[in-house]
């Protein structure tokens, strides 16, 4: 089959089949490769970035199960009364510890469970903190609490994401391309952080953060 | 079989992330360095004395940030005192089950003022964070207050 004439002045070398040169062949398929192996962690990643972006309004890793128990008030004490009082109403097993933070209040502590009363009140909460099966897992990944080896993993990452943006950019041409609505795009995206940038360095960090 | 293999590498990774609950003890930051500690109790006896200074204390977590596990309260060896051991956001994550555990704790112990608006909205968000009662009046003026700010930690 006779070789497909090209206008361009590319040697014929750095060609392949259809006169697309050789560079944007290996930048497509590294592209689709790397991202198909970026899926995984990209989706871990997302929800991770979703979960700690609101760290004030909750706690990304844990639940605290809350229970609150009510009963007849009783006199302060000392703290050996008062937790055997409490055992004993609170229908409780001997906890493992105790600790009178004020004189009417009362600390239980049992293995991953406790019970703080307020005896003149006559209330007691029951918290069981649960950990979030797998958001607190990808929360430990997403911001690198492993340390040590993650790290090589995290930094492959950042690298695969960096080389996937570029790359990105120039897998189509023309029109569709860089040369046409891909650079407006790519100046938009890029304005985000370089308008919050310079937000921070005119009104501080916090007048972008109400 | 080769996904065997994989299921298998996932539920060892998996259970990796939690190694720290199996082991005895759990080293948050740059841990301690030393045996000595100074009981809580002695701290707060003439707090000024140890401003400033590296100290380690030992205690049992009383409590702990419910947001971003960004400090504990130690149980002092005496009734009635806590000491607040602050981290950088961060730097240093507590878990929730943390409380209740006991740990040795090192860091800076330091004075701060806050005058009577920062007092009531410390104790706002603390009464907040614990569902609790919060009247504003109770603060009559500036406080002042002593913290740990953290390096490190090892708790059981």
């Amino acid at each position: 089959m006779a070789p497909v004439p090209s206008s361009s002045s590319a040697p014929e070398g750095a060609r392949r089949r259809g006169g697309q040169p050789r560079w944007r062949r290996w930048n497509r398929a590294l592209h689709r490769d790397l991202g198909y192996l970026a899926v995984g962690l990209t989706l871990a990643y997302a929800v991770s970035g979703l979960a700690v972006n609101h760290v004030s309004d909750w706690n990304p890793d844990w639940t605290l199960g809350r229970e609150t128990v009510r009963f007849e008030p009783m006199p302060v004490a000392d703290r050996d009364t008062l937790v055997a009082e409490l055992v004993r109403v609170l229908d409780l097993p001997e906890p493992k510890d105790a600790f009178r933070p004020a004189p009417e209040r009362v600390q239980l502590f049992y293995d991953d469970w406790n019970v703080e009363a307020d005896v003149r009140a006559g209330t007691a909460v029951i918290e069981r903190p649960r950990r979030r099966a797998v958001l607190a897992d990808l929360n430990a990944l997403h911001l690198n609490r492993l340390r040590g080896a993650w790290t090589l993993v995290a930094d492959a990452y950042a690298a695969v994401l960096a080389f996937l943006a570029v790359s990105g950019m120039l897998i189509l041409r023309g029109r569709q391309g860089l040369a046409g609505r891909g650079r407006w795009l790519v100046l938009a995206g890029l304005a985000v952080p370089l308008v919050a940038i310079a937000w921070i360095h005119v009104f501080g960090s916090e007048a972008l953060g109400r | 079989m080769r996904l065997r293999t994989l299921i298998l590498s996932l539920v060892l990774a998996s259970a990796g992330l939690h190694g720290g609950a199996a082991l005895a003890e759990t080293t948050y930051g740059q841990g301690v360095h030393g045996e000595d500690t100074t009981p809580i109790s002695v701290l707060l006896a003439n707090p000024d004395q140890w401003v400033g200074k590296t100290v380690r204390v030992k205690g049992r977590v009383t409590d702990v940030c419910q947001k971003r596990g960004c400090w504990v309260a130690i149980a002092s060896d005496q009734e009635f005192q806590t000491l607040r051991f602050k981290v950088k956001d961060g730097e240093i994550v507590f878990p929730q089950d943390v409380k209740g555990r006991v740990g040795v704790f090192e860091g800076v112990f330091n004075r701060y003022e806050l005058s009577r608006e920062q007092a009531i909205a410390r104790a706002k968000h603390h009464a907040e964070e614990h569902g609790e009662k919060f009247d504003p009046s109770e603060i009559t003026g500036p406080e002042v207050w002593y913290q740990l700010d953290g390096t490190g930690a090892v708790v059981e």
